[in-house]
């Protein structure tokens, strides 16, 4: 079921108060040990690849696990919580489904990859998994929105991809591309498309290493709003390294947002990749040039296979950061990526509940 | 808040912001294929590498967004636009700045959007074809986020007149901004800019037109941009550049105090308003401004001045051409022309009846005045050094002439002969070329027997040829040593003639103290290629003879006394310096792991990408230019303006020669580096044959401070630097040590070639000293590769700049550099990487690296580790260093010679 744009709620909801995202799936997922025969089900029981690390047909094989998840991130005070789609794409699930033509002596390029967004097992693979994806999201948030009271939100998750449109995998020949703008963009649209359908709130393209690749994504968006007749709000989130820079395509955190302003996203900001610590100077150099609101969910610090996480900073660490960054006036929303579980959620909702939200500067008439 | 003000604002990686107090925005024109020809032949001949430098160019030359556009029919356009785009995202310099893209198909404009990530600009669309078309193609030019040219034509066609520009300018903006919602600050209007001075009426008020209507545009649609592609306002002045650019800068000059933000402009070729000569001024601007019937009439009188100048590039003076022979040969001379050196030395033969006369006539005198100003410090080395082409062109246009005099006159008087090598083990000639150069262009007949030179050759040659003067040049250590050795041939030999030393490791006290006590002739130290010609004179005068050597053997005597009398600095046992090593708390630091071990073989490195790795400075003090190169500003920082401007025009011409050799491919770059599980014992470095770290592949030794230190800072080896081996129940930690050779081969062979067959010594000696820049840079390059390779630094951390100036964590030192002093060294890191099969760099018996421009060392990835001296090196430390590389203590102490603290 298609939602109405709920941009005007959210609105009031980001001028009021710092709203809470969840923290992370794909870590939270490694707490319940599944095996490689639960993450297949009886659906993918003789896929030739394995596929336990394949987390998005978790919501297709194993909805409970999935649906709990989300539940301990709402019942910790998210507002907003993620589908596990995020690598929902016929692209994407490529890797785990169909052979690599480098096993045969070939490569990627446009050509493999016209054959994979051809593929039906694959686009209805990518289909079901958004779909299912959002019903459970869906359904979660509002029977919690109802039990407390409080409106929830689905945004639907929009990854990134394995192949970049930035830069080619030849050094021989640097013009190369393994797949074109076009091919990215409709893998995208077709992700898009299910996602609106399944019932989420919002659209979150999220954790851009590569902005071209998400420039479209947003291409598809602005395509699909225009061509289907609706409209989501859209929130727009890089992974940047430690200069600042998105990960793949090494584009200035400033440089991002102008390339994204067109979109006029709900929200701008940065996730995955640094620990809070390491994102603050890029989130407040953001937050100066943005003219929309911005969102921030790092990693709970850096890898750390020791740490019952795999990550460094427990709960009362990224709260302390998080007041920190609502104190300083950098946030509109705020959550966890990689290593955030729902504990860490709580303390985030805790540390930034008496905070005031950044205010916006708008862009002048 | 304050709202955030209605700005311009443009990304590639970078953001550009065109704010209220920017400049006005210039649009690199470069790099379309209709406005540079050069680059249309690039693109067609598929010569993509070399029109990404174009880009690059651009850039560097202050271009704030570029202009790609291919519209050409013989071009696949949206082929190439993808193509060409996708380098660019390659090219982080280039990949920085905003993007526009410039076609009149649709389809094209679309394939460059679909390639940039961050926000460019189209150009353009327009109303050619009706409004549909028009709202349709701004809608998708706004899905992907990018600013919009949009040009003065509707479906009447082009606007000429002002009411025609602001009208059309006018429903568009209201188009865009109301129905589409184009934001009205990403709109860019082009009202056309037309080609003034066509001798049609009409045409003449065309630049007036334009500044009105960027007039009425800036006061009426508020937040608009004006922009337009400058060069066709002087259309009809093609081929004269003077009036080119003198029109570009008064059209701008106008347009822009009318409000006009940005333009196409190429800035390369823009005089300076103020600089326009007054009366060019006044006819210019009565032709912009359309005033007075007879506007053009005068522009063309007075173009008919300027006709066939270069204008402000190429402006050639030729008025020389009309001096007399002699004089025109000085002129060539001094100012380093060959274009006409055939036909003046051959007037100058008919004119002096023998070849002989003319080089000892109005050569030896031209070449003499080059001498006076070198000496007087009024002409530079590089221009030296083109002088001595232009005589070496002449000398070779007449050498048939002499040949066939030559049973009549067999000898051609100089100034003095001297015979020059670079000796046995060492390849190093650039200096000591320079050097052979400045002497042959002061009259001297200069012999040079090249590099790697035998003792016994050089004394025979010095015998049979009946020379004056031997001189001596070496850039590593051991050739100090072969030097003092050639010294005591001569003196067993009964010889007299002066000897010259040159070369970076030789010193005025090393000469005075190590070198002529072995020979009974004058031995003189020569600092550097000025002071060639002044020793030299004074050798071979029969007045000063005496007086300099006289005064030389003074200075001598000085530096032995010196040095004798010198205190002993205090230094420490080995023992002790080993309790105050360099710690470092390995149960708390885990060494990094590198990414592969064994090693990976780099079989030809793409000179382009060295080229941004090039640190320049060197490159100028090769050329005696001292200073600190600036690669921002492209100048060289020296108190010496004449200098500076010197080497402005040393840089232009190497990088010209550098494009040249990676055209045509006359270097190649070939390397090897590794990785290796390693531990320290002791002073010594264990490199395990794998993993297991049960068996040693080989053992490298590393030599220990032995200066006493007031500080308490520590005595460092480079043993310090890598995790000590364990011991049982303690493993030792994982650590591992890099190594890598990189040479760059061809560069002799072509410089050679330079020299002998093309006669022009002063491309022959930028070849070398440009391969030795570009080994340099390859070694910074790979240390680069191989930090990332080892996880402690990403691909893209560090700008060429901060490279070149080590601000990374790790050090490569290379042995025989004052970390680690002993030259011995090299085999075992040679035979470590099996380098020389796998890079074609070999070893000579002074453990040169042969061909010279190769660099190279070991790789640390300690955090602290970091680049010390060793000097006065004591007996126990000698002694003990000997026996682990169980080689006798004397040959050790040969090699360790210049860094011993005692005397063997």
């Amino acid at each position: 079921m298609m939602r109405p744009d709920a941009t005007e709620e959210l609105h009031s909801l980001l001028e009021s108060r710092i709203a809470v995202l969840d923290g992370a799936m794909g870590t939270t997922i490694r707490e319940y040990g599944l095996t490689e025969a639960a993450a297949r089900g009886e659906r993918f029981a003789d896929a030739p690849k394995d596929l336990l690390n394949n987390g998005d047909i978790l919501s297709l094989t194993q909805p409970a696990t999935i649906g709990d998840i989300h539940k301990r991130f709402l019942e910790a005070g998210s507002d907003i919580i993620e589908t596990n789609t995020f690598s929902a794409t016929t692209i994407s699930q490529s890797d785990f489904f169909v052979e690599d033509p480098i096993d045969s002596g070939g490569r990627k390029d446009p050509e493999y990859f016209q054959q994979v967004l051809e593929n039906e097992f694959l686009q209805e693979l990518a289909r079901d998994i958004n779909l299912k994806g959002s019903e459970i999201a869906r359904t979660e948030a509002d029977r919690i929105a109802e039990e407390t009271g409080i409106t929830r939100y689905v945004a639907g998750a929009i990854g990134p991809l394995t192949v970049s449109l930035t830069n080619g995998p030849d050094h021989d020949d640097p013009a190369f591309r393994m797949v074109t703008f076009d091919q990215v963009k409709q893998a995208y649209r077709e992700q898009i498309m299910a996602l609106a359908e399944g019932g989420c709130d919002i659209l979150m393209v999220e954790t851009i290493f590569d902005s071209l690749n998400a420039k479209a994504a947003l291409v598809a968006i602005q395509e699909l709003f225009d061509d289907e007749n609706f409209s989501l709000p859209v929130i727009i989130s890089a992974a940047v390294g430690l200069g600042g820079e998105t990960m793949i395509s090494a584009q200035k955190i400033d440089a991002f947002w102008i390339a994204c302003q067109h979109l006029d996203p709900i929200a701008i900001g940065l996730n995955c990749s640094l620990g809070p610590d390491l994102m603050r100077p890029f989130l407040s150099q953001l937050g100066q040039v943005a003219s929309t609101y911005t969102s921030c969910y790092p990693n709970a610090g850096l890898p750390n296979p020791l740490a019952p996480t795999g990550f460094d900073l427990e709960p009362h660490h990224m709260a302390e950061y998080m007041a920190e960054f609502a104190e300083a006036g950098l946030l509109n929303l705020a959550g966890g990526c990689c290593g955030n579980t729902p504990a860490h959620l709580t303390a985030i909702v805790e540390a930034v509940k008496e905070h005031p939200p950044r205010p916006v500067r708008t862009l002048a008439a | 808040m304050d709202p955030l003000p209605r700005l311009l604002r443009l990304s590639g990686s970078d953001a550009y912001v065109h704010g209220p107090d920017a400049n006005f925005l210039m649009i690199g024109e470069r790099t379309n294929v209709a406005g540079s020809p050069r680059f249309r032949k690039l693109i067609k001949e598929n010569k993509l590498e070399e029109a990404v430098e174009v880009a690059r160019q651009q850039v560097a030359n202050g271009a704030n967004v570029i202009d790609i556009c291919f519209d050409e029919g013989l071009i696949d356009g949206v082929a190439m636009m993808t193509r060409f785009l996708h380098l660019l995202q390659g090219e982080p310099d280039v990949a920085k700045v905003p993007i526009m893209v410039d076609s009149s198909k649709w389809e094209i404009l679309e394939a460059g959007l679909k390639c940039l990530q961050g926000k460019g600009i189209v150009n353009s669309i327009s109303m050619k074809e009706g409004e549909d078309k028009f709202i349709e193609q701004a809608r998708i030019i706004r899905r992907y986020g990018a600013a919009v040219v949009v040009m003065a034509f509707d479906e009447k066609g082009q606007a000429a007149t002002y009411e025609d520009k602001t009208r059309i300018c006018e429903r568009a903006y209201r188009i865009l901004v109301d129905q589409v919602k184009f934001p009205p600050e990403d709109i860019i209007f082009d009202p056309n800019i037309l080609t003034v001075a066509t001798g049609i009426e009409e045409h003449n008020n065309y630049a007036v037109d334009f500044i009105n209507a960027t007039k009425w545009i800036k006061a009426n649609l508020p937040h608009a941009k004006v922009s337009g592609g400058v060069s066709n306002i002087s259309f009809s002045f093609r081929g004269n550049n003077v009036m080119r650019e003198a029109m570009h800068s008064v059209f701008l000059y106008h347009a822009t105090q009318a409000g006009m933000d940005m333009g196409i402009v190429n800035a390369g070729m823009l005089e300076v308003y103020d600089e326009i000569p007054k009366e060019l001024l006044a006819r210019v601007e009565d032709v912009i401004l359309n005033r007075g019937e007879d506007a053009t009439e005068g522009l063309l009188d007075l173009a008919e001045q300027f006709k066939g100048k270069g204008g402000k590039k190429q402006e050639v003076d030729l008025s020389w051409r009309e001096y007399g022979v002699e004089k025109r040969l000085e002129h060539a001379l001094l100012r380093g022309i060959t274009e006409f050196i055939d036909e003046d030395t051959e007037e100058a033969l008919k004119k002096h009846g023998r070849p002989i006369k003319v080089i000892e006539g109005p050569l030896m005198d031209g070449m003499s005045i080059v001498g006076d100003l070198f000496g007087a410090g009024k002409m530079f080395l590089p221009q030296v050094v083109k002088s001595a082409r232009v005589m070496k062109k002449s000398v070779a246009w007449l050498t048939p002439y002499m040949e066939e005099e030559k049973a009549a006159n067999p000898n051609i008087r100089s100034a003095g002969k001297i015979v020059m090598a670079t000796v046995k083990g060492d390849v190093h000639d650039i200096g000591k070329n320079i050097v052979g150069v400045v002497l042959s262009c002061n009259g001297f007949e200069v012999t040079d027997l090249g590099v790697m030179v035998r003792c016994d050759k050089i004394l025979a040659a010095a015998r049979d040829l009946e020379v004056d003067i031997i001189g001596l040049s070496g850039l590593i250590t051991p050739s100090l040593d072969e030097m003092m050795h050639v010294a005591s041939e001569m003196e067993r030999n009964g010889l007299k003639l002066p000897l010259l030393i040159g070369g970076a490791t030789t010193s005025a006290a090393h000469t005075a103290i190590k070198i002529a006590p072995n020979y009974s002739g004058p031995t003189v130290h020569v600092l550097d290629a000025s002071r060639s010609v002044p020793v030299t004179t004074s050798l071979l005068s029969e007045e000063q003879r005496s007086d300099f050597v006289s005064k030389n053997e003074v200075r001598h005597v000085k530096h032995r006394e010196k040095f004798a009398g010198a205190e002993k600095r205090k230094t420490i046992s080995l023992a002790d310096a080993q309790q105050n090593a360099f710690q470092v708390d390995w149960s708390r630091y885990s060494p990094p792991v590198p990414e592969f071990l064994g090693t990976r073989v780099i079989e030809k490195q793409s000179l382009r990408e060295l080229a941004h790795y090039i640190d320049w400075s060197p490159f100028f003090h090769a050329w005696e230019l001292r200073g600190v190169w600036d690669p921002e500003s492209e100048t060289l920082k020296t108190r010496n303006a004449a200098g500076a401007e010197q080497a402005a025009t040393l840089y232009q011409e190497a990088l010209e020669l550098l494009e040249q050799i990676i055209a045509e491919e006359h270097f190649t770059a070939r390397g090897i580096y590794g990785f290796f599980p390693a531990n320290a014992q002791g002073d010594d470095l264990i490199v395990w044959n794998d993993e297991t770290r049960n068996a040693e592949q080989t053992r490298l030794h590393t030599l220990r401070q032995q200066l006493a230190k007031s500080s308490g800072k520590p005595h460092y080896a480079l043993s310090d630097f890598v995790a000590p081996c364990g011991s049982p129940g303690d493993p030792a930690p994982a650590d591992y040590l890099g190594a890598f050779v990189v040479g760059i081969h061809g560069a002799d062979e072509w410089a050679k070639h330079l020299d002998e067959e093309e006669h022009d010594p002063y491309r022959s000696i930028m070849v070398k000293a440009l391969a030795d820049r570009c080994a340099e840079a390859f070694a910074e390059l790979l240390h680069h590769r191989a930090r990332v390779a080892w996880g402690i630094e990403r691909s893209n951390e560090f700008s060429s700049e901060e490279l070149i100036h080590e601000n990374y964590q790790g050090i490569r030192p290379a042995p025989g550099y004052p970390a680690q002093p002993d030259h011995t060294e090299k085999p075992l890191l040679f035979d470590l990487l099996a380098a020389s099969e796998k890079t074609g760099v070999l070893l000579t018996e002074s453990q040169a690296m042969h061909p010279g421009a190769a660099v190279c060392g070991l790789y640390f990835s300690h955090p602290e580790s970091r680049y010390f001296a060793i000097t006065d090196l004591q007996k126990d430390q000698v002694e003990s260093y000997a026996a682990r590389k169980k080689m006798p203590l004397r040959e050790c102490e040969k090699w360790l010679g210049s860094w011993l603290g005692y005397s063997p």
